[in-house]
């Protein structure tokens, strides 16, 4: 689109920059990093439902981008999505089926199923072959009762009473292996996702900070943020305050609002 | 990001944000300009910067002309009719301008930060496999005068911690100097001082960065603008 | 690697230490030298091509190449009144910058100057075995080896590894019998012989302060400041050079420290002073 057209993109990718990028990459100049969800997800079914759960921790490289990120996204109200892997695809393409589940929900006067939003997700994740970088754990309470599946970024699915995904789902895996057992009550099921999550944050480098809790059971979601802070930062005990003056300004100016009483300045004579 | 070097802070403060660049343009080694523009405003309330290759920088780029007429006022340390001159300069090839200006004809009201924030990600999400290289950086108050900080990846993931956000080059550096010199509700002129030692003690690790900064902070009566002295080395 | 440190013996000459590994002395292409003379035996891979073989840790676009300091300006020159050395202090890793202080000029006996750019360890480690043999040169020939001599025992040396990743470019200088000498030694082997010479990142803007300012006649005040003006302002243009610009004089009875000042604070100064008109 040229910079001086008036009419703002329609959607959907563009391509105009790629032949550019490759003759920068080509001369040499670094292909930026992207910020990823170095993550542990995790989805549990239950008696009444089905409990998600994530760290929340982003990484950028070596560097820890985000300290409390969120990662369990809204889809529909009976449905949510823990993403792990290239943080902007997880957001943008659960933002975007969310979009279109409140349209088809509109279009068909009911609720979504979670098996729509499963479909239309791996269609969606299959046509871009892998390189839109999410996997993702699908889970929702809808007409044919609790569902639970795992997304994987090049379109493949599962369906499972308990599922983990991202760089510490080996750790939250064996938690859930060792525990997990049918007709858990909430309880027991919020506390098995907590300790599954915090094996992930505890032994896995790519997660860490705070545990998300979300519970779904047949006519309502409690979305637990931060529902436990295994690794609060202690304050600080002295001030590296400095005194006023200390730096050196070489211009100073102040662009100070005024409000502006509209009704009676214009003169119309 | 290391063709043109840059970096660029935001932090939160009691009803107020700051947001901080160093002013470096270059390539690769040699420095070719020591007053390059990578902090812009959106509206009034709202600065952002971008980090990364200069190119994209101005492609993007949003910048309002101060009205030399009221609603504004101006106290500045230098002959005002430098400042017009200087920022007037400054207006190029625009794309997040044209949006800006978009939104508030279609919506009759400004955007919030956060909006505005979130129609930058969009932008950059839109070219997910093969995007700008831009590393931007959003600081505001909202209607109700509430402070907002984010910044994102090259392709649009936003990150909105409630302390602060560093891009660039001298991206390691500005952690360190922003986890120890931070801390919660500094007043405006104190988180001038504590942004304004963060950036300039980040850049001197830095080859990339510094030659001077500039800071903004963003407060309810007003934007406080101030170029620093740094090292020229 | 770096067995003579432990068994001295193995530096005086030996080609082969106890194990049988190879040493670079082997490729001595002087033949016979002297003991003394002998070159510093590293080890080096046991082939018939070591060259081709370390091709992967030392050609210039090798994955896992052994990340050496390069930004650097160092300029000497010489003028009626000896030889002026100037030198930034900046050490660079990429983009990072390690150090501010680091010691360019290698004071290798009280009559010779050597420069660093390239790789620091590499320049401190040649410059001080060039000190050693100096040093044995004078005790055998109860006379000072002239400047001439001394570059080219440098440049006989890094010689003898070319191609095996050593990365260094110098300016030997000092006074001996036929007067003020500065010689560029680099680790190609290249060594030549002029009045100005200008190393590293930043040279190119220091010759062109350099060239502006030179000639032959200067008083050593005006020398000294020229050096340092051209030192300064490549660290403003050169991302990779800056700090502290070290000053040194060379001159009949040995070289002279003259000074250590921030650049930034010259920046500062030479920006505040009157330029000359430009016509």
């Amino acid at each position: 689109m040229a910079a001086t057209a008036t009419t703002l993109p329609k959607g959907g990718f563009n391509f105009d920059l790629c032949a550019r990028n490759e003759m920068l990459a080509n001369k040499g100049v670094k292909l930026p990093k992207t910020t990823k969800t170095g993550t542990t997800i995790v989805g549990c079914l239950y008696k009444d439902g089905l409990v998600l759960g994530a760290d929340t921790r982003a990484t950028s490289g070596p560097i820890v981008a985000d300290k409390n990120c969120e990662k369990i996204h809204y889809l529909a109200p009976n449905m949510y999505c823990c993403g792990a892997g290239t943080a902007a695809d997880t957001e943008f393409t659960t933002n975007l089926i969310a979009s279109k589940l409140e349209l088809h929900s509109l279009a068909t006067g009911r609720q979504a199923r979670v098996t729509t939003a499963m479909t239309m997700l791996k269609q969606m994740l299959f046509r871009y072959q892998g390189n839109i970088g999410a996997a993702l754990v699908l889970g929702g309470f809808d007409v044919n009762g609790p569902h639970l599946y795992t997304i994987y970024p090049h379109g493949s699915t599962d369906k499972l009473p308990f599922v983990t995904m991202g760089s510490g789902s080996l750790a939250a895996m064996s938690v859930f292996e060792s525990r997990w057992k049918n007709g858990l009550d909430r309880e027991q099921a919020v506390e098995l996702v907590k300790d599954a999550i915090e094996a992930g944050i505890f032994n896995d480098l790519g997660s860490g900070s705070n545990v998300d809790v979300c519970v779904i059971t047949k006519d309502n979601v409690e979305y637990l943020r931060n529902y436990r802070k295994p690794n609060e930062r202690q304050p600080k005990l002295q001030s590296y305050k400095f005194e006023r003056g200390t730096t050196t300004a070489l211009t100073s100016d102040f662009r100070k609002f005024v409000d502006v009483v509209e009704g009676d300045a214009m003169d119309m004579s | 990001m290391e063709y043109n070097g840059g970096a660029i802070i935001a932090m939160k403060g009691k009803g107020c944000v700051a947001i901080a660049a160093d002013r470096r343009f270059g390539i690769q080694a040699l420095t070719l300009g020591t007053d390059f523009q990578k902090v812009f405003s959106a509206t009034d309330k709202i600065y952002f910067g971008l980090a990364g290759l200069a190119t994209d920088v101005q492609t993007l780029l949003s910048n309002r002309i101060p009205s030399p007429t009221p609603p504004f006022e101006f106290t500045s340390s230098r002959p005002i009719q430098s400042f017009f001159l200087k920022t007037k300069a400054d207006i190029c090839s625009e794309k997040f301008r044209m949006k800006v200006d978009m939104y508030h004809l279609r919506e009759e009201r400004e955007i919030s930060p956060k909006t505005f924030a979130h129609m930058v990600s969009s932008t950059l999400y839109e070219k997910r496999f093969g995007g700008y290289f831009v590393f931007p950086t959003v600081a505001g108050l909202d209607a109700n005068n509430e402070p907002y900080i984010c910044n994102m990846d090259g392709i649009g993931c936003i990150t909105t911690p409630n302390d602060f956000v560093v891009s660039g080059t001298a991206e390691n550096q500005l952690y360190g100097m922003c986890e120890s010199l931070w801390e919660p509700n500094l007043e405006p002129e104190d988180l001038f001082e504590t942004i304004s030692q963060a950036l300039l003690n980040g850049v001197d690790r830095d080859a990339i960065s510094g030659w001077g900064g500039i800071v903004h902070v963003i407060t309810p009566e007003g934007v406080i603008t101030r170029t620093l002295k740094g090292r020229m080395d | 690697m770096l067995d003579f440190l432990d068994n001295p013996a193995t530096l005086a000459g030996a080609n082969r230490d106890p194990d049988g590994d190879m040493h670079a002395a082997d490729f001595d292409p002087v033949g016979m030298a002297p003991t003394e003379f002998a070159h510093p035996t590293f080890s080096v891979p046991a082939i018939a091509d070591p060259v081709a073989f370390l091709k992967h840790q030392t050609g210039v676009d090798a994955k896992n190449r052994i990340k050496i300091q390069h930004g650097t300006t160092t300029l000497a020159f010489k003028f009626n009144h000896g030889v002026i050395v100037a030198v930034d202090s900046r050490a660079t890793g990429g983009s990072y910058i390690a150090s501010q202080t680091v010691k360019k000029v290698i004071e290798i006996n009280p009559y010779l100057l050597g420069t660093m750019a390239g790789g620091a360890a590499d320049c401190s480690y040649w410059e001080r075995e060039l000190g050693r043999r100096c040093r044995i040169y004078e005790l055998n020939n109860k006379e000072r080896i002239s400047v001439a001599a001394a570059s080219k025992l440098l440049a006989n040396m890094v010689y003898a590894y070319k191609g095996m990743g050593l990365s260094m470019g110098t300016m030997v200088t000092g006074w001996d019998k036929t007067g003020p000498q500065l010689y560029y030694v680099d680790s190609d082997g290249q060594r030549l012989k002029s009045d100005l010479f200008s190393v590293g990142s930043g040279s190119t803007y220091a010759y062109g302060v350099l060239d502006a300012g030179y000639k032959p006649d200067l008083t050593p005040e005006e020398a000294i400041d020229l050096g340092r003006r051209a030192i300064v302002h490549a660290t403003f243009r050169d991302a990779y050079s800056g700090g502290y610009v070290s000053v040194y004089h060379v001159k009949e009875n040995g070289w002279e420290f003259i000074s250590r000042t921030d650049v930034n604070d010259l920046i500062y100064q030479y920006q505040a002073e009157e330029k000359p008109s430009l016509v």
